[in-house]
């Protein structure tokens, strides 16, 4: 095990956690607001795809990011339709839109598949950090995704703990009827969480084909959707804790890779199934806890919200 | 854009309900209701549970649309689409089941819907502080809210009303929760408010509460309104309560003096949590006899919803016992003790009594389907000829037994659960609430079947807040506050006043 | 002036309203379906013929379509028992693996055996497999109240890499030249054939599909799941035994998602395979919620279901890319989930009220 292949695998570490944070970051903005949105997968599908299309057709990956999250936006407004104005089971609605996502991404990209990539988001050089050694190929040489991926995480933290519009949002996960009576939308609110939740899982997308693997194939996901969900449970519903999950399940999918570089004789395919065990851990710690108080899940998650019902 | 009214009460009138009607499926909530609230009055909104106090005051909230009518606030028109329209027309609503949220903080909670676009929680934890301190409400707005008592988030919302700086103020049921002390403070912090010129609408189903609080009143009968304005200085509680039940309901004869035969139901040092992991009662000690029944009164969430659950089996007891036919069932699941004689109707029919999402048929069988079984089937053409069998006997009023059970008006619903319980001539009958909400043969031929139980020889405990039902039918009255019984009265001889003052544990009332 | 549209619950839902979905959601994915083969430049009514000709057209193209309902309506039926009780077993997908995988470990150890002893032995491992995997998230949500959505959705990741890392580690087949394979299943394994290449795990299905459908609606046992899902408070009030319901009906859940990947692997698969549970516990969620979570509905939904699939599949020969088929699938689903809620609400518009009876007597 040599120097460099450890760098590559901090690098790689962070990209992938970058990848995962977007992706979670949006699923917990979902979530936040009382959606549980299982189509996480097919959003960064059509990210991927849209992001990938955008390049080869305009050249410019800024206009192709954006053409990604806006994809991201209108595919899992399908998903606040369902199950936010009409009142769908959010389950379901899910599944059903990972299956639109990926079939979708698949008709979009056919054309696309194995052609070479028309632009990329080049790493951004930091005059003098870059070249430290250690910290520089690891933090300031990395995609400028990477640096988005760490201000959204401050800027939904923030938007969360310090806005208005954060407040009621969450409250809006939380207990829909007490929303609406202190006067929100919610309906407004959960649509707009979820719209927004559907551009993060876009930009995630984005990220694969702008800078990751700069190809478009079918499966190019890869099942990091659901590392995704898992990320926001293990986290705890918590910007800042989800940002650690996402460096130790980054660090997992980078680790998994070149296990056999260095040496070690363990199966990368159990390997891979750690962010899944350690969010099931969690998930047992969390309930064994909330017996004393309440849990960290927003506790309307997952339920539809109709005024007049009664 | 805004049009002054040209009717001449026009302004004199903060708020101005007039002909409004609200439907929901298979209801009719309010039909043609009128209410005029004075500026700077407290105002109370009375009728029993059902008359359609709350969905009126959700109209005026802009919670529900109303079907027809028309609202004035200040004599100006309104219609509201949502909440949010109400509450910038200052009109704010502090629900029965309190609109908060466990995991924010008070301050929160308080500024939810109005906040600042930008939140500095300090500052804003200083202002709320300082309005709190203001109308003289004691809370600590850093406080999660789930760590709060009931009274405790009552303030909560009355401070997020304030808050708004709402010029209406409407409490649904406010004392429901509250101890005789926070009642007192209560009405200081209302009259506080109506001094500061806001006009406060009190909802309530109890006449000795609103007598000292309020200076009018309006009283609701089965969704229509049948007095406005009243003056509470002028008219007696006999006639409000007159107009509240409507023609003196006809009281089931009292019952002949009871000749208590053995105990049944024996209750020793009984104590049990409730849901916030404190007491919820303790030291309960009390026998209920062969064909007698003995009420319980008291304040609700004084720990007798707990005391109904821990007999049923459906809540642990942490010390005592419980026995029923003087066998010990501390420790015996709801099925054994129900088969050991006991009838439990609890106070939530559609929801623990009755499954919300099944047939008439299959909530009919709750209790005799183990019964019904051949090898592992149940037997459909005995089930369905038992539910037909209940229906009959216990005059429910249904369409296909194969329908939703949802389907049932309330009456309905009760005269199905209560049948059910009653009909396998159990020893021991708990009823909780068992009255409430039904309308006025809904309510006789519930207390009939309890009658008919004591006339049988069966033990029967009855949990209610209507005093006047407890007065008329039990042979002993119980008082319960605050977890603990405070007293026991011969209904016969007792005054409610003696009543009322061990309900709010007086020191004068005596245990004897 | 603008009037704004908002739901309004029915009375009584909308009779028939679950054909009705389904129907929509059909007509929605055909038309959507239309507007996509005609931007592609391919003739829409041949391409519908085919998928027609292919799924139901005779009985080859239906053997294709029931060997594929199997799985379909095993998985749909793990769902709706779970559902029945108000559950949701999200880990279908994951079960259908570790059922196969049980499945292929007796068939490791018993390859001398006859072949009935052998499938039968195989199916029943496939059944303990399931469960097994649905043990964990049942003992938690039983003893803890975890939430089961989440438990079985990670398990099912973990199973899949359980699955490819026997494929890739222990199991790998000597003899095929370092292709990460398990072995071939001995040939006694196969289930038989019925007619053309349908399989008789259209049988097991069938019965599995029955048997649970008549335990549901007409045991004490199905009753009691039945109340339970109502109402907990009402099974706690009657006596029922919460934790161990859930217990028995998540786990009876896995088992049956596990028999659908026994029958998968004895019947169309050879040999256990990464892509074994192909997305068949996910649609199996689809089916069910489709059927309105009644185990008696699942069987027609998957068949029908498993129509779509495979006319969707067929068409590739026509060069339709087979995402067409997906999309087709998932317009489907939301034609159907929206049909279905608004059979339970009606749309009223702004200004619009409930009709104010003349005289209301009470």
């Amino acid at each position: 095990m040599n120097e460099a292949s450890l760098i590559g695998l901090f690098v790689a570490t962070v990209s992938f956690a970058a990848l995962l944070y977007l992706a979670a970051l949006g699923e917990l903005l979902s979530e936040k607001a009382g959606v549980l949105n299982l189509g996480v997968e097919g959003m960064m599908a059509i990210g991927a795809v849209t992001a990938f299309i955008a390049g080869v057709e305009l050249g410019n990956p800024w206009a192709a990011l954006a053409i990604a999250m806006m994809s991201g936006a209108a595919l899992a407004s399908v998903h606040g339709f369902f199950t936010v104005a009409l009142g769908a089971e959010q389950v379901v609605s899910g599944l059903s839109l990972t299956i639109l996502g990926l079939g979708l991404a698949a008709y979009l990209g056919k054309d696309y598949v194995g052609q070479p990539h028309g632009t990329e988001l080049v790493p951004v050089e930091w005059a003098g950090l870059s070249d430290i050694p250690w910290v520089g190929p690891i933090f300031f040489s990395q995609s400028p995704i990477v640096y988005i991926a760490i201000l959204m995480g401050v800027a939904v933290s923030v938007v969360l703990t310090n806005t208005r519009i954060g407040l009621a949002l969450r409250a809006s996960g939380e207990s829909a009827s007490s929303t609406d009576s202190a006067g929100h939308s919610v309906l407004g609110l959960r649509l707009s969480a979820v719209a927004a939740g559907g551009a993060l899982a876009g930009a995630s997308g984005a990220y694969l084909t702008l800078s990751l693997t700069p190809q478009w194939a079918e499966g190019l996901t890869a099942g990091r959707g659901w590392i995704a969900v898992a990320l926001v449970i293990f986290g705890a519903w918590k910007p800042g804790r989800v940002g650690w999950g996402a460096i130790l399940f980054g660090g997992t999918l980078a680790l998994k890779t070149r296990l056999q570089t260095f040496g070690v004789d363990f199966s990368p395919i159990i390997l891979s199934m750690l962010p899944y065990v350690l969010t099931l851990l969690i998930l047992l710690v969390i309930s064994v806890r909330s017996r004393k108080r309440p849990s960290p899940a927003p506790a309307g998650l997952g339920f539809p919200y109709r005024r007049e019902e009664r | 854009m805004t049009h002054s009214s040209s009717v001449v009460d026009g302004n004199q009138f903060a708020v101005h309900l007039s002909d409004v009607w609200k439907m929901f499926p298979g209801v009719v909530a309010n039909a043609g209701v009128e209410l005029c609230v004075r500026r700077g009055t407290i105002h109370a909104l009375l009728g029993e549970n059902g008359a359609g106090k709350s969905t009126l005051m959700n109209v005026l909230a802009g919670v529900y649309r109303p079907d027809r009518g028309q609202l004035k606030l200040h004599g100006q028109v309104h219609s509201f689409r949502n909440p949010a329209d109400a509450l910038s027309a200052g009109v704010g609503m502090v629900h029965q089941e309190f609109r908060l949220i466990p995991s924010f903080s008070v301050a929160e909670n308080v500024v939810l819907g109005s906040a600042p676009s930008l939140i500095q929680p300090r500052q804003l934890e200083a202002e709320v502080a300082a309005m709190a301190k203001k109308f003289g409400l004691r809370v600590d707005p850093t406080q999660p809210l789930w760590q709060l008592s009931m009274g405790e988030r009552q303030k909560v919302e009355i401070l997020k009303v304030l808050w708004r700086d709402a010029s209406v103020l409407i409490l649904d049921e406010p004392t429901t929760v509250l101890t005789p002390s926070e009642v007192d403070e209560l009405a200081e912090i209302l009259r506080r408010m109506a001094q500061d010129g806001r006009s406060i609408i009190f909802i309530s189903h109890k006449l000795h509460e609103v007598s000292g609080i309020c200076s009018e009143a309006t009283v609701l009968r089965q969704g229509k309104t049948v007095a406005t304005s009243l003056d509470m200085a002028a008219t007696d509680a006999a006639e409000l309560a007159r107009l509240m039940v409507g023609s003196s309901p006809v009281a089931p004869d009292r019952p002949e003096v009871a000749t208590p035969g053995d105990p049944l139901l024996e209750l020793t040092e009984l104590r049990a949590s409730g849901d916030r992991g404190i007491d919820a009662f303790s030291n309960i000690t009390f026998q209920v006899n062969s064909g007698e029944i003995v009420g319980i009164a008291g304040v609700a969430g004084n720990g007798q919803r707990e005391l109904a659950d821990v007999i049923a089996g459906l809540r642990p007891s942490t010390q005592g016992s419980v026995t029923l036919n003087g066998a010990d069932v501390t420790a015996a699941r709801p099925q054994q003790r129900f088969r050991a004689g006991l009838a439990y109707i609890p106070e939530d029919r559609l929801g623990v009594g009755l499954a919300p999402r099944l047939s008439i048929t299959d909530n009919a069988i709750l209790r005799i389907y183990r019964q019904q079984r051949r090898g592992p089937f149940i037997v459909a053409e005995k089930a369905l000829a038992y539910c037909k069998y209940l229906i009959t006997r216990f005059g429910v009023r249904s369409g296909d037994p194969g329908g939703p059970i949802a389907a049932l008006s309330g009456g309905n619903l009760q005269r199905l659960l209560v049948g059910r319980e009653l009909d396998g001539q159990p020893s021991v009958v708990v009823a909780a609430q068992p009255t409430r909400g039904l309308d006025v043969q809904g309510v006789k031929a519930i207390q009939d079947l309890l009658l008919d139980q004591r006339k049988a020889g069966a033990a029967v405990l009855l949990i209610s807040e209507d005093l006047d039902e407890l007065l008329t039918l039990t042979d002993r009255l119980l008082v319960m506050e605050g977890g603990v019984i405070r007293g026991e009265f011969d209904p016969r001889t007792v005054s409610r006043h003696e009543v009322g003052m061990a309900m709010l544990a007086d020191t004068n009332a005596t245990t004897r | 002036m603008m009037r704004r549209p908002r739901l309004d619950l029915r009375d009584q839902p909308l009779a028939g309203g679950q054909p009705l979905a389904f129907g929509i959601g059909l007509a929605v994915a055909l038309f959507v379906g239309t507007l996509l083969l005609l931007s592609a430049g391919h003739e829409p009514l041949k391409i519908y013929t085919r998928m027609f000709e292919a799924s139901l057209g005779d009985p080859d193209a239906w053997a294709v379509t029931l060997n594929r309902a199997v799985p379909l309506g095993l998985a749909g039926l793990a769902v709706a028992v779970a559902g029945s009780m108000g559950l949701w077993n999200i880990g279908a997908e994951g079960q259908i693996m570790t059922g196969a995988i049980a499945a292929s470990w007796v068939a490791r150890i018993g390859g001398e055996w006859p072949g009935l002893i052998l499938i039968i032995a195989m199916l029943i491992a496939a059944l303990g497999g399931g469960g097994l995997l649905a043990l964990g998230p049942a003992v938690a949500k039983a003893k803890l109240g975890v939430n089961e959505i989440i438990t079985t959705l990670m398990l099912n990741e973990v199973a899949i890499r359980l699955a490819q890392w026997l494929i890739h580690g222990p199991w790998k087949d000597p003899d095929a030249y370092n292709f990460p394979l398990a072995p071939m299943l001995p040939e006694q394994a196969h289930l038989p054939t019925l007619f053309s290449r349908a399989h008789c795990g259209i049988l097991i299905a069938a019965g599995v599909i029955v048997i649970s459908s008549v335990a549901v609606k007409y045991t004490a046992w199905g009753y009691e799941l039945r109340i339970a899902g109502s109402s907990e408070a009402t099974a706690r009030y009657s006596g029922i035994s919460l934790p161990h319901k859930v217990l028995t009906v998540l786990v009876l859940s896995g088992g049956i998602a596990g028999l659908a990947g026994g029958v998968e692997l004895t019947g169309t698969a050879d040999r256990l395979t990464e892509s074994l549970s192909n997305g068949f516990g996910f649609a199996g969620i689809i089916v069910a919620a489709l059927a309105l979570m009644r185990p008696s509905g699942v069987a027609v939904v998957a068949v029908l279901f498993g129509a779509v699939q495979i006319g969707g599949q067929s068409i590739q020969t026509l060069g339709v890319s087979s995402s067409v088929s997906t999309i087709l699938q998932a317009f489907v689903l939301f034609g159907a989930i929206g049909a279905g809620v608004l059979s339970r609400y009606r749309i009223l518009f702004e200004g619009d009220t409930h009709a104010v009876p003349e005289e209301v007597n009470k």
